[in-house]
């Protein structure tokens, strides 16, 4: 049993406890990080956000090297050598948890591998495969994340598997039904599907990707109608484990009278947080019951010495969110007045084709009563995305009616995610439509589709029937 | 060719904004995008500018008027027209370049403006009008005082009216030298930046000489247009030097989360703990900058408060005096009450008073001056200067003073400041003697220069100058700065004793009561003697107990007998 004393520990290592652990050592503070995984990254790297992105990547060439035939190239049918992408994801996964352990090792910052545990206001009890230690701290960082939710009444079957099981790749599936309309789900769902799959997906509430824009999500609906079967306001109430696969009853406005029999089951119904796996009562730490730990703006739990951040302070659970939490925690515990306080942070489903969003929502700025005006730019009418065949797209802007100030916007198309941030950027510094309007967009790109959708408000729009033109 | 076009309004962006200045006249010519008139929106002030170069031939609004998009403003002579030397068609008076050598007059009314080259031959005497000048935001401001009437002679930077904002208050001063004509508004008005104070006649001598005045041109329909010229109007002398420090706060906007501000700006605010709903951004379309976070912070630092009971008087950084609150009692359930506000006065003194009475540890000496010879003196004195009309009366506070200026040179400690860091003394080698004056207002103190340097008739003279400007309202603050040392009397009142508060940066104050006859033990029986009760509070941090008693004792000595100052 080995005892080491430090400034600060950070328990869990994905993207918000190493850049909270990063921050600090930077900024003086001795530093320990604790996670289970040998590598550091967390969920995120290792089997989340990362892993997704190298398959989604194989999936969208697939696409794409098949759409060609209709503008004259044709390949042939191509073959998977499932090792090889395999393989592929995990080269990725591997290059960036190596950069990490080196940057860690520059800073400094001390890993121990193990399950961690409190054990009172500055004691943590790390148990490892080579025995256990014991943490003596001042301040903690709670970063223990999330993990998928499992529904108690799904069979325990190796083909049932949640969004780690769906990244290991053992097989391509010959029918797979995708449990939960959310943005995982629907990631998933688009890889094995250029694999070759067929995917059924269910949804219990009236539309996928709910925190969305209807109009936005009824876009997407078109694009892939072809390749999901999806089934709305549809709940599972069953699977059985049979030698020839699983077979799932529903219950439902879509749901079909007989039960279906699937490959594979893919359960992507949601995360859960991980508060109440660290004993953090011990440290007189307060967990809600779901499993949360609350948090002050600069993400101090109840116990002064010991903070939170990440997907276990609350929604949303997003990596780029428990970052900057992870940077105001290590920041404060240095002895800024610093404070997590953004005006927005926004969400990407890295599907076929993307759909993001940041800001505020139509539906959120109804129900917040905010005057607004939306304005929405089809890529039908923007020609880089017809040269792309790209057109099933559009480009929504949210706007404060009376200041012309952008509070939201949403995206669906070919790169969404990558041309979001302008918008969140206009959001953080109080841009208005005309700032927008007046920035020089380059021609032709997807991109300027932001800057069209500004003139729309502003009723400047040339590219397009101005309805706000003065009438003859 | 003459071509005569509307000044019409362009899209302002709003429904209608108001009119805050004019800054051409008829007849002047102006070049294209030069500004015609100045809009204020509650969002923001523009200038409009003219589309073409021309001459100006009317102007159909006047300061205050509301405009929106598509009104006329008025018309000129396109540029093409006025530069070309061909004599206008249309009934145009004349061309803008030829007018220096044109007769100023012709016999259009309204249309004949005298060109601001001509206008050489000095007026007698021209009006111009004062408008409330920027006040930092503020709208809808009190008029508390009226300093002026019609028919006073003001001095440049002499005080018109004092605004009460919930912030401060202020004077408006006068542009330039000048009479008043008429009043525009009166006492309890609410006025705002751009408002019509008062019209000031100008001695016509003065700005002839330097500049060419802009003509009167009495017969044009707006009286506002002859305040037009950039040159004399006082609005933009104003707002060159506002009369106020840069007020940052931005009122009542404070709409939560509607603050225009970037991230690094509301994490400096989080930092200061500044609530940026509070702060009047400078940046475009009113972004709150990074300097005016800044800006606030010092405001708020420098700026004193008037917080009854709650904490220091120098808000919460002064000593962080963390005291209760005082109750709020409803009197009306006692009795008849009646709420009277504080004065200008009162209201600017109180917090320096609080701040003076917790922050300096006081200590009141207490001694009397035996002044029987030296009022039989003064009596003596008195009955002369009767006799040659000199039209002085000497009061005892004059020997006081003396006395007290010969005693800040025995005891110099008396005669310094602490320095702002509380590390060093400064000393002071001048003797300037402030004299605290009771005004039907509330307290003032002027100050008596080199009073050391000085004989008794000049001080007296001196004294009932300041002393009557004190009641009058007129002092100035340069009147009231620079003093050494403070002597507060009551002798005309009454009172035996009493401590007075250090009048900070000061270190010590002497409070004079009412002088009496008392039996004195000469050695062999008791004599009347007339008695005169001086307190000395002074700033314990600077001067200790006998040092004190030392300067008590000796501004006593030198009331008693006067030959001690000589020696």
């Amino acid at each position: 049993m080995s005892e080491i004393k430090t400034q600060l520990v950070v328990l869990g290592a994905g993207p918000g406890g190493y850049s909270a652990a990063f921050r600090a050592a930077d900024l003086g503070i001795d530093t320990v990080i604790v996670d289970v995984r040998e590598t550091l990254g967390g969920v995120c790297l290792n089997v989340g956000c990362i892993p997704s992105k190298a398959l989604l990547h194989v999936a969208k060439v697939i696409q794409e090297a098949k759409h060609l035939s209709s503008h004259g190239v044709t390949f042939g049918e191509p073959t998977f050598d499932l090792d090889k992408i395999r393989g592929w994801k995990d080269s990725v996964v591997s290059q960036l948890t190596k950069g990490l352990a080196g940057m860690s090792k520059m800073r400094k910052v001390k890993h121990v591998q193990g399950y961690g545990k409190f054990t009172g206001p500055n004691t943590l009890e790390v148990e490892g495969n080579d025995g256990k230690t014991t943490i003596t701290f001042d301040n903690a960082i709670i970063a223990a994340g999330s993990e998928p939710v499992n529904l108690p009444f799904i069979p325990d079957d190796e083909r049932v598997i949640d969004s780690t099981g769906a990244l290991e790749m053992r097989d391509i599936p010959g029918k797979m039904l995708v449990l939960g309309g959310g943005i995982i789900g629907l990631e998933m769902g688009t890889v094995y599907h250029a694999l070759g799959s067929q995917i059924d997906v269910v949804e219990f509430l009236d539309q996928l990707m709910p925190a969305a824009d209807k109009d936005i999500v009824k876009m997407y609906m078109k694009t892939i109608k072809n390749k999901f079967n999806t089934m709305l306001e549809t709940k599972v109430t069953g699977v059985e484990a049979k030698d020839d696969g699983l077979y799932v009853t529903f219950e439902g406005k879509q749901a079909p009278a007989e039960p279906v029999r699937y490959d594979r089951v893919l359960v992507a119904v949601g995360r859960k947080p991980n508060g109440s796996l660290v004993a953090a009562e011990k440290a007189g730490v307060t967990v809600t019951d779901r499993g949360f730990i609350d948090v002050d703006k600069q993400m101090r739990t109840n116990v002064s010495n010991i903070f939170a951040i990440g997907d276990l302070v609350g929604q949303p659970m997003l990596a780029h969110k428990a970052v900057h939490e992870g940077h105001v925690a290590a920041e404060v515990i240095a002895g800024k007045k610093h404070y997590f306080d953004p005006k927005c942070i926004p969400s990407v489903a890295y599907t076929e084709p993307e759909v993001a969003w940041v800001g505020l929502t139509e539906k959120e700025a109804k129900e917040q009563g905010v005057n607004y005006e939306a304005a929405t730019f089809p890529w039908a009418a923007s020609g880089r995305a017809i040269a792309s065949a790209a057109t099933d797209g559009l480009t929504k802007m949210i706007f404060e009616k009376d200041t012309g100030r952008v509070i939201g916007g949403a995206i669906i198309g070919t790169n969404a995610g990558e041309m979001l941030g302008e918008i969140g950027l206009a959001i953080e510094m109080g841009a208005d439509a005309e700032d927008v309007a007046l920035t020089i967009h380059a021609h032709p790109t997807l991109n300027e589709s932001i800057g069209l959708a500004a003139e729309i408000f502003e009723g400047s729009i040339t590219d397009m029937p101005n309805p706000k033109a003065k009438k003859k | 060719m003459a071509n005569l076009v509307d000044i019409i309004v362009p899209d302002v962006g709003e429904d209608e904004v108001e009119v805050i200045e004019l800054c051409v006249e008829v007849g002047e010519s102006v070049d294209a995008e030069a500004s015609i008139v100045t809009v204020e929106s509650d969002k923001a002030s523009m200038d409009i500018p003219c589309v073409d170069a021309g001459v100006i031939k009317s102007l159909s609004v006047k300061v205050g008027d509301k405009i929106k998009q598509g009104d006329v403003l008025g018309q000129m002579e396109s540029g093409s027209a006025a530069e070309t030397d061909e004599p206008a068609q249309e009934a145009a008076p004349e061309p803008a370049q030829s007018s220096a050598e044109a007769a100023p007059v012709k016999e259009e009314s309204t249309a004949a403006p005298a060109a601001q080259e001509t206008q050489q031959a000095p007026s007698a005497s021209k009006t111009i009008e004062v408008f409330v000048p920027d006040i930092g935001d503020a709208s809808d401001v009190e008029i508390i005082e009226v300093l002026v009437a019609e028919g006073d002679s003001v001095e440049p930077e002499d005080g018109l009216i004092t605004l009460e904002t919930d912030k401060a208050t202020m004077d408006v001063p006068a542009p330039e030298a000048g009479k008043i004509v008429s009043l525009a508004v009166k006492l309890g008005d609410k006025v705002s930046e751009g408002s019509l104070v008062l019209s000031l006649e100008i001695a016509g001598s003065d700005t002839a000489s330097s500049e060419p005045a802009p003509a009167p041109t009495p017969a044009a329909p707006e009286p506002a247009s002859a305040a037009s010229s950039e040159k004399s109007a006082p609005a933009p002398v104003a707002q060159k030097a506002p009369p106020v420090p840069h007020h940052p706060s931005a009122g009542d906007k404070g709409k939560t989360g509607k603050v225009h501000a970037s991230p690094s700006v509301r994490r400096l605010a989080r930092e200061f703990g500044v609530d940026l709903t509070l702060v009047q951004g400078s940046g475009r379309k009113n972004r709150v900058q990074k300097e005016d976070v800044q800006s606030y912070v010092k405001y708020e630092l420098s700026r004193p408060k008037m917080n009854p009971g709650s904490s220091a008087g120098t808000g919460s950084t002064g000593g962080g005096l963390q005291v209760l609150a005082q109750p709020n009692v409803d009197f009306a359930k006692f009795g008849e009450v009646e709420e009277v506000p504080l004065t200008r006065i009162q209201k600017l003194s109180g917090p320096n008073l609080h701040r003076n009475w917790v922050t300096i540890p006081h200590v009141t000496q207490f001694d009397e001056a035996d002044i029987t010879e030296l009022e039989a003196f003064r009596k003596e004195q008195n009955v002369l200067a009767e006799k040659r009309k000199l039209g002085v009366k000497i009061t005892p506070l004059v020997f006081m003073m003396k006395a007290v200026a010969d005693a800040l040179k025995a005891y110099p400690a008396f005669n310094s400041s602490l320095s702002a860091d509380g590390e060093s003394l400064v000393m002071k080698k001048y003797y300037h003697i402030g004299i605290a004056v009771d005004t039907p207002n509330g307290l003032v103190v002027p100050v008596v220069r080199d009073v050391d340097q000085k004989g008794i008739m000049e001080i007296s003279r001196e004294l009932m100058e300041i002393s009557a400007k004190a009641r009058d309202g007129k002092l100035k603050s340069a009147d009231m700065q620079g003093s050494c040392f403070t002597i507060s009397s009551l002798g005309g009142i009454g009172g035996t004793a009493f401590t007075p508060i250090v009048n900070a940066p000061d270190v010590a104050i002497l409070g004079v009561s009412k002088s009496e006859m008392k039996p004195k033990w000469n050695g062999k029986d008791f004599e009347p003697r007339l008695m005169l009760p001086l307190s000395l509070s002074y700033d314990h941090r600077v001067i200790d107990g006998a040092l004190a008693a030392r300067f008590a004792v000796h501004v006593s000595g030198a009331l008693a007998d006067l030959r001690r100052i000589l020696l």
